[in-house]
């Protein structure tokens, strides 16, 4: 198998790693970078788990090949919170967003993605931004009232 | 009702310094950061990776197994299967270790057996490098099968002419166990004493508990012969006595423990999570190095239990001003290849479902039957939804019958505190009442026939559905509990408790309790949890007891340690220790308040000063330095308790379509004392969602070649964040004798009776009566179309 170098920027910080050509960039991240806050729930596209932002964009990174991120911009959950939790973490934690925290990093990346391109979403946007993420815990009634208490956080930092 | 104007309520009425409070929870940052350790993430160094040959057909003889070419090739380091792993029958359920003692636990499996019975059965396992190394040498192990008959309903399963799927069957062709009957009074002169008898057949899906994490398990065996096993098990303690019976390896030299989390459970790893757990052992054995398996979202799917389906007949007999006489249950229910929990869940079933209401003759009768498909087992509700659909249909059948409003005629029959029914242990406290009125005014019941305009495509309707649920295991399963206190020489707190935490917050509810009862803060107790090494056994958490049961043994183990620390403190403070108490943990006399400054009287000396008064942590630094530490210790067997549950769905049906869509559910439940608002909140939550996915998309069934349609997110139908209606979680607190300062279970009464709230809107919008789920358009457009025709 023929490795390649990726290069890539990685929660801010430039990186570069030998990857194969059939590593999938969740792999990359869990195993050989160790960042196991990225979760791999299917390996198919089919439950969000895996969700990173990409260039801007929210990605299932299970299905992104690895070397298709050479160049771009990648944040994983690991680099949401600088130095102190971001708004959305911190109402995760506070309104019982959170249960048995498999989904979590997942839904934490789709709404960040969500926030950063559009700050003040409606509950259809919300709703939609989080469809991809599938949670079996919460009945998603304490992500959605999170994300939406974010947006007020983020309203009032501006 | 919000979480926060619960606070206030509570902060105002109840004296409780902590529980009934939603504090952030202890694993919260730890999750939202990605911080968060699961079973998934354990690495550790020489570590193996595991993949599975699955048996591609439903029921085989392998008449040849040759793994020598996967073991040759490079990077594999184990190759396990029938002819080198351990002939010890065992159960991956934990039922094999908690069986109570006048029945036998059946024990139908074996890690590897010559005969593979579903389809994703475990023919072979390999240990390699790597996940791709393993999986490329899976394509090398030669098997040969000799294709047996198969059969995948369990009434067909049950003829004379099927295939015997295990021999050992005493009750009939392929029932395992016992058949379970449950009698009170006399039906049959119930039945004939009736002024009205309803009597229906229902059938039910193959639910599958999807939790977010796939079952994992890492193997570590030291040279000495200790086993560590790192796992997504609901029960540690249990998982070591599987594990420890399959391998003959004593309890006290296996340590199995969550890491500390574990990506959901919903019923499907009360013992092995799968078979993760003895695969990765038996190859970790062979391979003398670490091995980890990560099971993949289709073998979760294929290869674990699911919820059972079947067929449930319910009989009601009714007199003519509304009262319940007589009601029979009989349920036959497809246990799958192995047996699993196979013999307790219709046990739950009855149990439940002649509970709800106060009958004079009742009678349950209810067994499972083998098939070729994949196991069933526990999952949330066990037993209890498949019994409350068909039991809250034909309570509405009945109200429609007598021309009663249904909600009515459940108020006149439901259970009362005290009421005799067939149950061991007493009805020790009901909100159901209160539950019923709160949740008709959330969902304006008065509203009902009054929604629609003539003519429209899309109707409306509104139904309700009762339930009740058990707060334990006893006496389905043998139950009981431990925890330690350990007062540090700090004073701070540590509480050991075997149970983990799945996702349901016990992280955070137990250490509530001790605090509460230590008068210490909060954040001064620590917790460990899901550790055999560090813990006393614990059962584990499953059948909504963890915060009921473990929580009173936390509550023994406070009282104790309290004692313990007051007695101690009673000479220095110079006064009784029934004078003395705790607050702020800070120790002082009763009488005189929490003052640090009592100079002048004399009656306190520790070092120079004289106080009332004395905090934990001067208290415990005082003892060490005398040779003294408190350590609590709770050893408590729990008793039972009901908690009640009422739902009311408003639908909307797409006549053209068939669609169903809820538009709101309220969902009230007596939880007996919300410990932590927030966590009952997304419990109900949780457990409601999930219920709406029973009862209109969620079914795995299989074709006839006995293969799974259904086996991934793509083509299973989990409710999404856009499926959601309006959920209105409504607490109310019935303070229960017998729980943690008045809690009962929580966990799983969410699901139970929101299949029969849904399916009984879609009778009002309707007029059609479905007594089969799940409300697919499919299903609703063909159901619809026959009754107009």
């Amino acid at each position: 198998m023929s490795f390649k170098t990726l290069k890539f920027t990685l929660n801010g910080e430039p990186m570069e790693i030998p990857v194969s050509p059939s590593d999938m960039l969740v792999d990359v991240l869990r195993d050989k970078l160790e960042l196991t806050g990225t979760k791999k729930g299917c390996g198919k596209g089919e439950c969000g788990a895996c969700t990173v932002i990409m260039n801007g964009k929210a990605v299932a990174s299970c299905l992104v090949p690895a070397l298709k991120a050479m160049g771009a911009n990648v944040e994983t959950v690991e680099g949401v919170a600088n130095g102190k939790a971001h708004p959305l973490q911190e109402t995760f934690m506070d309104l019982g967003a959170v249960q048995c925290g498999f989904c979590t990093p997942g839904m934490v990346m789709s709404s960040k993605a969500l926030l950063d391109e559009n700050p003040k979403p409606t509950k259809a946007e919300i709703r939609e931004a989080i469809a991809g993420n599938i949670c079996r815990c919460t009945g998603y009634v304490k992500i959605e009232e999170a994300v939406e208490a974010a947006v007020q956080k983020l309203q009032e930092k501006r | 009702m919000s979480a926060v104007k619960i606070d206030e309520q509570v902060a105002k009425t109840s004296g409780y310094n902590v529980i009934g409070k939603s504090v952030r929870r202890r694993d919260a940052l730890a999750k939202v950061t990605g911080e968060a350790m699961f079973s998934t993430d354990v690495k550790l160094p020489g570590m193996l990776y595991a993949k599975v040959l699955r048996s591609p057909y439903p029921h085989a003889k392998i008449t040849k197994i040759d793994t020598s070419k996967a073991e040759e090739l490079p990077g594999v380091k184990a190759v396990v299967s029938v002819k080198n792993t351990p002939r010890e029958k065992f159960n991956t359920s934990a039922t094999m270790t908690f069986t109570v003692p006048h029945l036998d636990p059946v024990l139908d499996q074996y890690i590897f057996d010559d005969v593979v019975r579903y389809v994703g059965d475990e023919v072979a396992a390999v240990a390699a490098v790597s996940e791709e190394v393993a999986q490329q040498a899976l394509k090398l192990i030669d098997v040969e099968y000799e294709q047996l008959p198969a059969v995948y309903d369990p009434l067909e399963a049950m003829r004379e002419d099927s295939p015997d799927i295990h021999t050992g069957c005493h009750e009939g062709k392929n029932v395992p166990g016992d058949i379970v009957k449950i009698a009170m009074g006399d039906v049959e002169k119930g039945f004939e004493e009736s002024d009205l008898v309803i009597e229906e057949m229902f059938k039910l899906p193959v639910q599958k508990q999807a939790q977010m994490e796939t079952h994992a398990a890492v193997a570590q065996v030291t040279p000495e012969g200790n086993i560590t096993v790192w796992s997504t098990t609901q029960t540690p303690h249990p998982t070591r006595m599987i594990l420890s019976k399959v391998f003959g390896v004593p309890h006290s030299k296996i340590r199995v423990l969550n890491p500390p989390y574990v990506g959901g459970g919903f019923g499907v790893r009360i013992g092995c999570s799968g078979k993760a757990e003895p695969i990765a052992v038996a190859l970790s054995m062979q391979a003398k190095r670490p091995v980890k398996i990560v099971y993949t979202r289709e073998e979760d799917f294929t290869a674990s239990d699911t919820r059972h389906g079947g067929y449930v007949w319910a009989k009601l007999g009714v007199k003519k001003d509304g009262t319940f006489h007589a009601l029979e249950l009989k349920g036959i229910l497809n246990a799958g290849a192995y047996c699993s929990f196979s013999c307790e869940v219709p046990g739950v079933m009855g149990a439940m479902g002649l509970s709800v209401y106060r009958i004079p003759n009742e009678n349950f009768v209810g067994y499972t039957a083998y098939t070729n498909t994949t196991p069933a087992g526990a999952m949330r509700g066990f037993g209890n939804p498949q019994a409350i659909f068909p039991l809250e249909s034909v309570v509405d059948m009945a109200a429609e019958k007598l021309g009663m409003d249904s909600l009515e005629l459940r108020l006149k029959n439901i259970m009362k505190t005290g009421d005799p029914w067939c149950l061991p242990y007493p009805c020790g406290s009901t909100g159901l009442a209160e539950c019923i009125e709160k949740g008709a005014e959330s969902i304006g019941w008065e509203r009902r026939g009054k929604l629609n305009k003539p003519g429209a495509t899309k109707v409306r309707g509104i139904g309700m559905g009762v339930g009740t649920h058990c707060s334990n295991a006893w006496p389905f399963c043998v139950d009981y509990d431990n925890a330690y206190i350990t007062i540090e020489q700090d004073g701070s707190v540590q509480l050991a408790t075997g149970v983990p935490d799945i996702g349901t917050g016990t992280s955070t509810s137990l250490p509530q309790l001790a605090a509460e009862v230590l008068g210490v803060d909060l954040d001064t107790v620590n917790i460990t949890f899901g550790d055999t090494a560090s813990t006393p056994f614990d059962i584990g958490s499953h059948a909504s007891r963890t915060l009921y049961a473990a929580g009173t043994a936390v509550i023994a183990a406070a009282k104790d340690a309290k004692k313990q620390v007051l007695e101690y403190a009673s000479d220095l403070l110079n006064a009784p220790a029934e004078r003395l108490d705790i607050k702020n943990s800070t120790v002082f006399v009763a009488a005189q308040g929490l003052t640090n400054s009592c100079s002048g009287s004399g009656v306190c000396k520790v070092g120079s000063g004289e106080r009332t008064s004395i905090t934990m942590k001067e208290l415990a630094a005082h003892a060490h330095l005398r040779n003294k530490q408190f350590i609590g210790v709770g050893r408590i067997v729990p008793p039972n308790s009901p908690p009640w549950e009422a739902h009311f769905a408003e639908v909307e049906v797409d006549l053209e379509t068939g669609q169903v869509r809820v538009i709101k559910l309220a969902a009230a439940h007596d939880v007996g004392k919300a410990i932590h608002p927030a966590i009952v909140e997304g419990q109900i939550e949780g457990g409601v969602l999930q219920g709406i996915g029973y009862a209109l998309s969620e079914e795995i069934k299989y074709n006839d070649k006995g293969r799974q349609q259904n086996y991934s997110f793509h083509n299973y139908f989990l409710p999404t964040a856009e499926d959601v209606p309006e959920i209105d979680a409504i607490i109310i607190e019935s303070n229960d004798p017998s729980g943690p300062f008045g809690a009962k279970g929580l966990g799983e009464t969410g699901l139970v009776p929101t299949a029969p709230a849904i399916a009984n809107a879609v009778y009002d919008a309707t007029g059609v009566r479905f007594k089969e789920i799940p409300l697919t358009e499919e299903r609703v457009f063909f159901g619809l179309r026959n009754n107009k025709a």
